[in-house]
């Protein structure tokens, strides 16, 4: 018992940061299982009940799933091409928009011009009530839409690299990085001029669209199941890709080492093609599924997010595409919980004071130094 | 005190070291007797200044011009390697060594002259392309794929091939047993030796005619470097010429067939690897004898 004391005491000293991280936590833990019992000892935050703070968790995994599969390109491009791709927010809207026109087209067909359906508009021409689009009532077109944001992100990914990061790619990490900004401010400004900078509704409510899950006391609504089914099926797609396929591991050989990979005789361009194909579809497929969770769609969405998605990639450990999942599921679970404590208006403040404690604490990430493409 | 000298505690460990040790301090004084190993009409004989073969050779350098960007390293460099040879560059540093090889591999900027493999003209060729021909690089850090394991970092040695080829990495595994028994393992979590394994198992995988070995003991704890040489000799041994840098250049040209010392950039003398061992001027300038 002597020398476990000790030790405890000498990891304090060293690190001070942790103890009062540690403090803090158990703080608020011992808080949350007073409000949980109905005492209320803490100075913030009122009553909770735990159907409230399982819905909050629920919460947290939903989004956390949707920022983690677009961290995933954003950590992808991070490894394999060297930036950081500030144009990866509007590839999440790019797929929003794309795939929610053919989402519509699908389930709004003969009702309503095909003009209307297919640039998401309700103003004047149709409503999202009038088009119906909702897992449950259209779930064939909800889930063309899924592929189409995938497809057609991918491809325009693949313009972006060719046009803009491709003549560059010999430059250094800040040159291209001051790039993609640039090529962010295109993309962002092609769709508010194709889509209009109008904030509206998308899908449609349908009733009963929640799914009672008996065992956990948990009422679910039927799209966000849709989400955390697609994203995890995605993700599960990429880790067989990453650790079972010749282009994924050439893919985490590139990552690793470029140099070793140019004499090994991986062609790189290929590998740099896929990244893009596979980084920016997964980044188009989130897109659409956070307009799934949120309803709504507006031009600027995805370089909102932005931030949030380099959060979660900065906290997992920049590079790591199981980190970039990770960090997503933390700033998920973060952003929902601390609701509890702080209002709402300040949770993405919570969020990201997680991640400068992290990188305090632990300045390589949760999966930095864990090396896998 | 050159580098070279302070490299050669290395050797002490070496098989054939122990006469080698006890003439370091006076090989300036009577070279004949410095190498046991040296045929006795080598030993006294000057080190030629021939540069090329007669005969055919797979590789073969003529008047070469190469270096990085603008800056010129290497000028009008010759070097031959023969079909199965076993050839040495050595010198002082920044002679441009490493260089000579990264250019036969495509990876500096390509000047002036010619490199022929195998009859074919392969200067301005794309790494990947050489590869093809049938050149293998183990370059000298860095040289495994950390994340990988060790199977991953031999399947990609063969990536150009459709298909994984399973009897070549059986080759290797019988090779060095010892990544067989680590075949799962990340390659990032193996010692210096082992890593040097994976490396050169990768270069091995597609079977090339000639392997080129950038400083194959950089980074090896002493005792494991005769191990190293030993391994090359068995590679070389097997049908495949080697071309290598290396800084224990003592050892290197008593193991290789020819050696070329390089200065400035620039041929100076070549012969068999005896003959520069023995040569006076040689050991005095270039092996800190």
């Amino acid at each position: 018992m002597g020398t476990t004391e000790s030790s405890i005491v000498d990891s304090a000293r060293a690190r001070p940061g942790l103890l009062l991280v540690a403090l803090l936590g158990g703080l608020l833990l011992v808080d949350l299982a007073a409000k949980l019992a109905g005492l209320s000892v803490g100075p913030v935050g009122g009553a909770l009940s735990a159907d409230r703070l399982g819905s909050n968790l629920w919460n947290g995994v939903v989004i956390g799933l949707v920022v983690g599969l677009a961290g995933i390109g954003l950590s992808m491009t991070y490894s394999i091409l060297s930036f950081a791709n500030f144009s990866h927010g509007d590839l999440l809207s790019t797929g929003a928009f794309t795939g929610w026109g053919v989402a519509f087209l699908i389930a709004g067909f003969g009702d309503v011009p095909v003009r209307a359906l297919l640039s998401v508009r309700d103003a004047g021409s149709a409503s999202a009530g009038e088009v119906g689009a909702h897992i449950l009532s259209t779930p064939v077109a909800v889930l063309a839409g899924l592929v189409a944001a995938f497809a057609i992100t991918a491809a325009v990914a693949l313009a972006l690299d060719r046009a803009f990061y491709k003549p560059m790619r010999d430059r250094d990490g800040i040159s291209i990085l001051i790039a993609s900004i640039g090529a962010a401010l295109v993309v962002r400004y092609a769709i508010q001029f194709v889509y209009g900078s109008d904030r509206r509704g998308v899908t449609a409510s349908v009733d009963a669209s929640n799914l009672a899950f008996g065992p956990l006391g948990l009422s679910v609504n039927a799209h966000e199941l849709t989400i955390v089914v697609a994203a995890i099926g995605l993700m599960l797609a990429m880790h067989f890709m990453l650790q079972r396929t010749k282009l994924g591991t050439a893919m985490r050989a590139m990552a690793d080492n470029k140099d070793l990979a140019l004499v090994t005789g991986i062609p790189a361009e290929r590998v740099v093609t896929a990244t893009w194909i596979i980084g920016g579809g997964l980044a188009g497929a989130s897109g659409y599924l956070y307009v799934l969770l949120r309803g709504t769609i507006q031009f600027d969405f995805g370089w909102l997010l932005l931030l949030l998605i380099f959060a979660a990639v900065i906290l997992g450990g920049i590079g790591s595409v199981y980190g970039a999942i990770a960090g997503g599921l933390v700033i998920g679970i973060v952003f929902t919980t601390s609701t509890i404590w702080i209002p709402s208006d300040f949770n993405e403040a919570a969020a990201f004071a997680v991640m400068i404690t992290m990188l305090l604490l632990r300045p390589e990430g949760l999966f930095g130094g864990v090396s896998t493409a | 005190m050159s580098v070279e000298e302070g490299e050669t505690g290395d050797e002490r460990v070496g098989e054939s070291g122990t006469d080698e040790t006890t003439t370091d301090e006076t090989v300036a004084d009577d070279p004949v007797e410095s190498d046991g190993t040296a045929e006795s009409d080598a030993t006294d004989a000057d080190a030629g200044t021939a540069h090329t073969l007669d005969g055919d050779a797979i590789l073969r350098l003529r008047d070469l011009d190469a270096g990085y960007g603008d800056l010129q390293i290497l000028s009008d460099v010759d070097l031959d390697v023969a079909d199965g040879e076993y050839v040495t560059i050595v010198g002082p540093n920044g002679a441009g060594k490493s260089t000579v090889m990264k250019t036969v591999f495509g990876l500096t900027t390509y000047m002036d002259g010619t490199v022929e493999f195998e009859g074919e003209p392969i200067h301005g060729l794309a790494p990947e392309r050489i590869i093809r021909e049938g050149i293998g690089f183990v370059p000298q850090t860095d040289n495994v794929f950390p994340g990988l394991s060790v199977r991953e970092n031999l399947e990609m040695g063969a990536y150009i091939l459709d298909e994984v080829p399973e009897d070549q990495i059986e080759a290797i595994y019988d090779r060095f047993p010892i990544l067989r028994e680590r075949k799962d393992q990340k390659a990032g979590t193996l010692s210096g030796g082992q890593r040097q394994m994976v490396a050169m198992g990768r270069a091995l995988m597609l079977d090339p005619d000639l392997l080129l070995l950038d400083e194959p003991s950089a980074g090896l704890a002493p005792d494991l470097v005769s191990d190293m040489f030993d391994r090359i000799d068995r590679i070389n041994d097997s049908g495949t010429a080697i071309l290598m840098v290396e800084q224990n250049a003592k050892e290197a040209l008593r193991r290789c067939d020819r050696g070329y010392v390089l200065v400035n950039g620039e041929n100076r003398y070549t012969d068999r690897g005896d003959v520069l061992l023995g040569d006076e001027d040689v050991r005095k300038d270039f092996l800190g004898g």
